[in-house]
């Protein structure tokens, strides 16, 4: 049954959508719909990080109500990941703005939103 | 068909990686020795409260300069990238609702208030620089739909995203001569654990975190925004 | 020294803050950014001078008032001293190139380059792998603004493609590093490499993840063509940052991550690094753009450093100065490359020939091209021959095979492209923009090659030490290569003039050595005086006529196989372009480069091969080889590139007769006796008579027997005076190499008498017909006709040329037959003795097709009011006839000692041949070149004192009064038959001549062309298809793990 716990089915479920995100990036033309694809990504791997340092039946790491400072330790969550994902978080944001600049621009010279269609480069 | 084959062969090769990686994946029973010492040690040390705060101000404290550095080069290259288009023309005008303006004139100040209770709250709850920095751009997308034509100046923006980005920088500094190391908090007094004023630099470095943050979330959405309306 | 962290804080603080200066100071904010830059270079330069000079600690940077593995650490060490110094020059000089493109960009495009150097420096730096990742992303992102400058469409496509390769590969990277802090508790990579010693498969797993996104940075072939798109597109500056710069960085992120996967993660550096320096070179030769090949090389060498790090268990206290050497090459000739493709401002390779107009810029591109392909003196020299040597100690020979055929697939293209370079007509109207702001850091880069050469000459292993005296004449002659060319001239031959004697006495003992240096020392000067009625300045050609010089001399005095190898490539560079200077010689030369090339690293090869198992590398190391058969045929096949055996020779003909007319004695006459010299060390490796019938020799013999009728056959059916020498050279080298073959004391003599001989005749021919053709201006023969009255000095010289190449008495050829008769019925290789005999007697037909063609018969209308040659032509020949007399009349002189010397030697103690005074004799019959001499003499001067008594009746008519004849001819050619003049014969051998040899090449030069072009075909240019590929590249690479 541990597998129905929460840590469980949410590393799980980010991997799903990690792949699923994967797919999208390999399989679909249209250029918004890859950038929505590595959103999903991003998502998947934040998903992943976070169950990556939950504690069963423990608290965010924040000193406050019932955590005390005293045995922190024994009560909070690892703050390593959640640190490590909000980094992620950011980078993805930068990312995700660039990649939809750039597509704003590939739009604005070719007229087209299909990545098959900018191929003058090969070889 | 053939392609679309390989392509999910090609997914399914991930996905047989990928299980190895889930298969090694038990839970956790504890914190480990890393977490322990911020669970512990970070107490002391950093004073915040907010044990996530401590290890992305401080211990992490060069990872958060860099990513207040990926926004800030997002920020640049859009403005670069654009730079041609909204520097030639007139925003065209929109009209905007009557409810709109109002609504905005009244949760402006509020919405302004609440992302910098956020960043200065940052070591004590479950905010910081960079939730507080969102907050205040969202005021901007507000602006942006409520005052309609109207420009918003690039330069102020500039501005405090560049002296904050330094006072990031100097604070980080000062900690090399004061205390410890680059961006070591303790630069200033760790004060009364739990209280606002304590955890060092914290509250300022996050601060001036979130300021930068919300002006570069600010300048790129700008940027779109002014892009937008140029491509009608 | 200034602590690592303020470079972050510089770059960072000033980045931010020049976004307030954005209107009015726009000059100001480019300023302060180069003022700026110039900081990290003063950091980092500081700590690695500090390093260097004491090999201290490595300092490291904590921050956070906390220790690792708790906080993120900086390390600042030699290794990363040394990468952030190349990063920050790099950036420094880089900036200053791009000043005006990012002027044109505004102040941002200068906000995103400070960030990216900063972050290249944080990369190389931190030890924590999150924080490596942040900065990798940076660094990517940055790069990501700058690619698009061109602001075409294709430049925007290629960003868009860079930025969501990176962003999958960062994904990777991302997931990893989770799963490394879940199962192994740190994110700093010193503590994880401290304290996880077995991998569980889950953390083998995060192992692989975070490794295959840091080598998928590193662009692995054939999952990269993102990256070669951009290079393709993207403003060549900026290239050069990427490929400089940021691969140095990431190349750097791998070396600290790679002991993450232990012994098994080097194996597989060691296979991704070879695939991609295979797969990218090869590609890299059908790729006609510029900037694309440049991307194609850059990857290729990059894959190169990282075989190398995956080779560092092998080469042990050599890696540092292995990678440093390979690594230095890579990137100062890389940026130098692109940014040379900046200023050329063109896509096609073919479009680099307007470099011809700016001498300095193509001697840059000469320098760049040659520290990538690894020639002496420069870095990547060293670094391969170390590198190959502690492979071939651990008996990796098959990836010596790669790395070798890798650089050759490099040499292909490279070589073409400096071919067209210096060759090609540059379009019309086409010219250099020559902006100062471009053109120094170029040429600082250029410098920098020299320093880091000298550098690395010093930290070689010091008993391997090379006599840099030569290499530094040759760069004072480029030095004062301004001078004109009668001035060069005689400071060059008095500079071979002061070597000769400056060496004398080392090798005064050893007969054989010294007749070798005579050759190429005094047979230099000779060849040099032509150079004298050369007018005006003559740019480029000293430096590299004494390079080739020196490479030779270097080969007598080699005395171990490092400093044999040194001398053997430095004379290759020399002759490549002294023979590229010939007006047509854009083809010949490059054949001649590839072939020796091939020869070169099968020499290499075979070195390796001999090497195994010994710690010294003196030339007696190759008697106790440790796979002779392999060793020997490998350095017998090398050699016989140069001696242009059958097979290897297409490159001659064309290379030795379009060469400049005193070129063409230098790369025939002497540079030949290069490669004889090395089957000489060779041949006395394999024991001397003892190898006896060794197969190998048994088959050279066959090969040289098969050469010289090969060689006399074709020259025979040559219209080209110059071609036709040429080819005789060709069968010429076949005798030698068949006398060698024999491997007796009477054979080696016939060797060597044909050696020195073929040095004289062919020298004195060379320069004879070079006289000629200077003055008529062209190489057929059948244009030119009766020339013996206006040149009567080089008709005797042709004349004594020919007798002493057809070997007819009394010269000294004749000497050579008559020990080559001895030596055939002494080993008893009657049937290939036959087959030499007979292609002697083709000799005869192709002498006199010489002579007769162009001095004899009915002069032309045009040349009758031709001059004689040059006297600084005819000087050097009257020497060499000089020579050829004495030698004739007294070969005692020479040929005693040297046969003391083998007969004293362990190789070949048998001597069947005394002297006693000038008379040789053997058990088959006796000959004294003197008494000869004196017989023939007095035959002549009695048959020509006959013939001017019976000549005194005779009447001088006109050339048209033909009285007697039955008609008139109205052109002199009528009466002149030279065209086609052996058609008969043609019709009765020619079909010997059928190129299959040459066919065979091409056609090996076609397919590899096809093959490369379809397999490029995998780059389809959609990005979709790269993303599928880094995808598969990572599922393949797990696969063949598991």
């Amino acid at each position: 049954m541990k597998y129905f716990s929460v840590e469980y089915i949410s590393i799980f479920a980010g991997f799903i959508l990690l792949l699923i995100g994967l797919w999208g990036i390999i399989s679909q033309k249209n250029i918004l719909k890859i950038i929505i694809s590595f959103s999903i990504i991003d998502t998947s791997i934040h998903l992943i990080l976070v169950s990556v340092g939950y504690i069963k039946n423990r608290t965010a790491p924040i000193i406050d109500g019932p955590v005390t400072r005293a045995d922190a330790a024994q009560q909070v969550t690892d703050p390593v990941p959640q640190a490590l994902v909000l980094t992620a978080i950011v980078i993805g944001v930068g990312i995700t703005a660039l990649m939809l600049s750039y597509a704003l621009k590939l739009y604005e010279k070719n007229k087209s939103l299909e990545i098959d269609k900018y191929k003058s480069l090969k070889w | 068909m053939i392609r679309n084959s390989i392509l999910l062969l090609i997914i399914a090769g991930l996905a047989f990686i990928f299980y190895h990686e889930l298969s090694a994946y038990h839970g956790n029973d504890g914190l480990n020795e890393t977490a322990n010492y911020y669970a512990t040690k970070g107490l002391s040390e950093v004073g915040a409260a907010n044990l996530v705060t401590s290890v992305v101000v401080t211990y992490r404290g060069l990872d958060t300069l860099g990513e207040v550095t990926i926004l800030f080069l997002t920020a640049a290259i859009l403005a670069l990238m654009f730079k041609t288009s909204h520097s030639q023309k007139e925003t065209q005008k929109r009209i905007t609702s009557e409810l709109l303006i109002t609504a905005s004139n009244v949760l402006l100040p509020v919405i302004f208030l609440v992302g910098i209770y956020i960043f200065i709250n940052g070591h004590l709850t479950p905010g910081g620089g960079f939730q507080g920095g969102a907050v205040l751009a969202s005021a901007m997308v507000l602006m942006l739909l409520s005052i309609s034509g109207r420009k918003i100046k690039h330069a102020v923006l500039d501005f405090i995203e560049a002296i904050s980005g330094i006072a990031f920088v100097l604070l980080g500094i000062l900690g090399i001569f004061l205390a410890g190391g680059f961006l070591d908090n303790s630069i200033f007094s760790l004060g009364t654990f739990g209280e606002l004023f304590s955890a060092g630099a914290i509250p300022v470095i996050y601060s001036f975190i979130g300021l930068k943050v919300g002006a570069e979330l600010s300048n790129i959405i700008l940027v779109l925004n002014q892009t937008q309306n140029v491509e009608k | 020294m200034v602590s690592p962290i303020y470079i972050i804080a510089v770059l960072l603080g000033i980045a931010f803050l020049l976004g307030l200066f954005k209107q009015p100071g726009a000059n100001f904010v480019r300023f302060a950014a180069v003022i700026t830059l110039a900081f990290p270079v003063f950091v980092s330069v500081g700590w690695l001078i500090h390093f260097i000079i004491d090999p201290a600690e490595p300092f490291m940077v904590y921050t956070a008032g906390a220790l690792p593995p708790f906080s993120i650490n900086l390390k600042m060490g030699l290794e990363e001293a040394f990468m952030t110094s190349a990063v920050n020059v790099l950036g420094f000089f880089g900036f200053i190139y791009l000043y005006k493109t990012l002027k044109a960009q505004g102040e941002k495009a200068v906000v995103l380059f400070l960030v990216l150097i900063m972050g290249l420096n944080v990369v190389i730096m931190t030890r924590d792998i999150f924080n490596l990742f942040v900065f990798l992303e940076i660094s990517s992102i940055a790069l990501i603004g700058m690619i698009f400058f061109k602001r075409d469409l294709n430049s925007f496509s290629a960003g868009f493609k860079y930025l969501i390769a990176v962003t999958v590969i960062s994904s990777f990277l991302l997931i990893g590093i989770g799963f490394i802090y879940y199962l192994g508790g740190t994110l700093n990579i010193d503590d994880f490499i401290a304290n996880n010693n077995g991998l569980t498969r889950g953390l083998s797993t995060a192992v692989f993840l975070v490794l295959i996104a840091v080598l998928l940075e590193l662009k692995p072939f054939p999952a990269n063509g993102w990256a070669l798109d951009v290079y393709q597109a993207a403003h060549p500056g900026i290239n050069a940052i990427i490929s400089a710069g940021t691969a140095t960085a990431a190349l750097f992120a791998v070396y600290k991550l790679l002991p993450f996967g232990g012994d098994l993660w080097l194996n597989i550096a060691v296979i991704i690094g070879l695939i991609t320096f295979l797969g990218s070179n090869f590609l890299g030769i059908s790729q006609k753009n510029a900037n694309r090949l440049l991307g194609y090389s850059s990857i290729g060498q990059i894959g190169l450093l990282l075989a190398v790090m995956g080779f560092s268990k092998h080469l042990g206290e050599h890696f540092q100065m292995v990678f440093f050497a390979l690594f230095i090459s890579h990137f100062l000739a890389k940026a130098g490359l692109f940014w040379l493709s900046g200023l050329i401002a063109k896509d096609e390779i073919k479009d680099w020939a307007v470099l011809r107009k700016k001498p300095h810029l193509l001697f840059l591109f000469g320098l760049f091209v040659f520290t990538l392909i690894g020639f002496p003196p420069f870095p990547s020299f060293y670094g391969k021959w170390q590198l190959v040597m502690d492979l071939a100690s651990n008996y990796n020979y098959w990836w010596i095979g790669l790395i070798l055929l890798g650089s050759i697939f490099e040499g292909v293209y490279l070589f073409r492209w400096l071919g067209y370079a210096m060759k090609l007509e540059p379009e019309e109207g086409s010219s250099i923009k020559l902006d100062w702001e471009k053109i120094i850091p170029i040429a600082v880069f250029g410098l920098l090659i020299f320093l880091a050469s000298y550098f690395t000459n010093e930290i070689f292993p010091s008993n391997f030490n090379i006599n840099l005296i030569p290499v530094y004449f040759v760069l004072f002659l480029f030095v004062i290569d301004f001078l004109p060319a009668y001035i060069k001239n005689t400071i060059a031959i008095a500079g071979m003039g002061f070597y000769a004697y400056y060496i004398y006495p080392d090798i005064e003992q050893d007969t054989l050595r010294l007749v070798f240096a005579g050759i190429f020392l005094l047979g230099g000067i000779l060849t040099m005086f032509a150079g004298y009625s050369v007018k005006g300045r003559r740019p480029g050609f000293f430096p590299f006529a004494i390079m080739m010089y020196a490479g030779l001399i270097g080969l007598v005095e080699a005395e171990n196989l490092f400093q044999f190898f040194f001398a053997w490539e430095l004379m290759t560079l020399g002759s490549y372009i002294l023979i590229i200077r010939g007006k047509k010689s854009i083809l010949h030369a490059y054949n001649y480069m590839l072939f020796s090339l091939g020869g070169a690293y099968m020499i290499f090869m075979g070195i390796a091969l001999a090497y195994n198992g010994h710690t010294s590398i003196s030339l007696e190391m190759l008697q106790t080889a440790s796979f002779p058969g392999w060793a020997y045929t490998l350095l017998a096949l090398g050699f016989l590139t140069k001696t242009a055996a059958l097979g290897f020779h297409i490159w001659l003909p064309g290379a030795h007769a379009e060469a400049e007319s005193d070129v063409s004695p230098m790369v025939s006459g002497i540079l030949l006796k290069g490669g004889v010299f090395g089957l000489l060390v060779l041949f006395m490796a394999m024991g001397g008579e003892q190898a006896g019938e060794h197969p190998l020799l048994y088959a050279l013999g066959w090969l040289g027997a098969i050469t010289a009728l090969g060689g006399n056959l074709m020259a025979v059916f040559q219209e080209d005076a110059k071609r036709l020498l040429a080819y005789s050279s060709v069968g010429n080298l076949g005798y030698i190499l068949f006398a060698f073959a024999f491997m007796t004391n009477i054979g080696w003599l016939t060797g060597l008498t044909y050696s020195i001989n073929h040095f004289l005749f062919k020298t004195l021919l060379f320069l004879a017909i070079g006289g000629v053709v200077w003055r008529v201006k062209t190489h057929n023969m059948y244009e030119m006709g009766g020339l013996i009255k206006r040149m009567p000095w080089s008709f005797i010289a042709v004349l004594i040329g020919i007798i002493t190449l057809a070997g007819i008495p009394p010269l000294s050829g004749y000497a050579g037959k008559w020990l080559f008769y001895n030596a055939v019925i002494t080993k008893g290789w009657y049937f290939q003795g036959a087959i030499v005999f007979f292609a002697g007697t083709i000799a005869f037909l192709y002498c006199f097709k010489l002579i007769y063609s162009i001095f004899l018969g009915q002069p032309k209308d045009k040349f009758r009011k031709v001059k004689e040659a040059p006297i600084w032509y005819l000087i050097p020949q009257f020497i060499l006839m000089i020579g050829i007399m004495v030698f004739s009349a007294r070969p005692d002189l020479i040929l005693k000692p040297i046969g003391d010397l083998l007969s004293q030697s362990a190789y070949f103690p048998t001597d069947p041949l005394s002297w006693e005074n000038v008379t040789a004799s053997t058990n088959l019959g006796y000959w004294s070149g003197y008494k000869i001499m004196l017989v023939i003499g007095g035959m002549f001067v009695v048959l020509l004192a006959w013939l001017m008594i019976m000549s005194r009746k005779a009447k001088n008519v006109k050339q048209f009064n033909i009285v007697y004849a039955g008609e008139r001819p109205f052109t002199p050619e009528t009466t002149h038959y030279s065209h086609n003049m052996f058609a008969p014969f043609n019709k009765a051998l020619g079909f010997l001549t059928t190129p299959v040899v040459t066919d065979f090449w091409n056609g090996v030069n076609d397919t590899s062309h096809a093959f490369a072009d379809s397999f490029r075909k995998i780059y389809t240019g959609n990005g979709q298809t790269y993303i599928a590929h880094i995808l598969a590249y990572i599922v393949i690479v797990y696969l063949i793990l598991l």
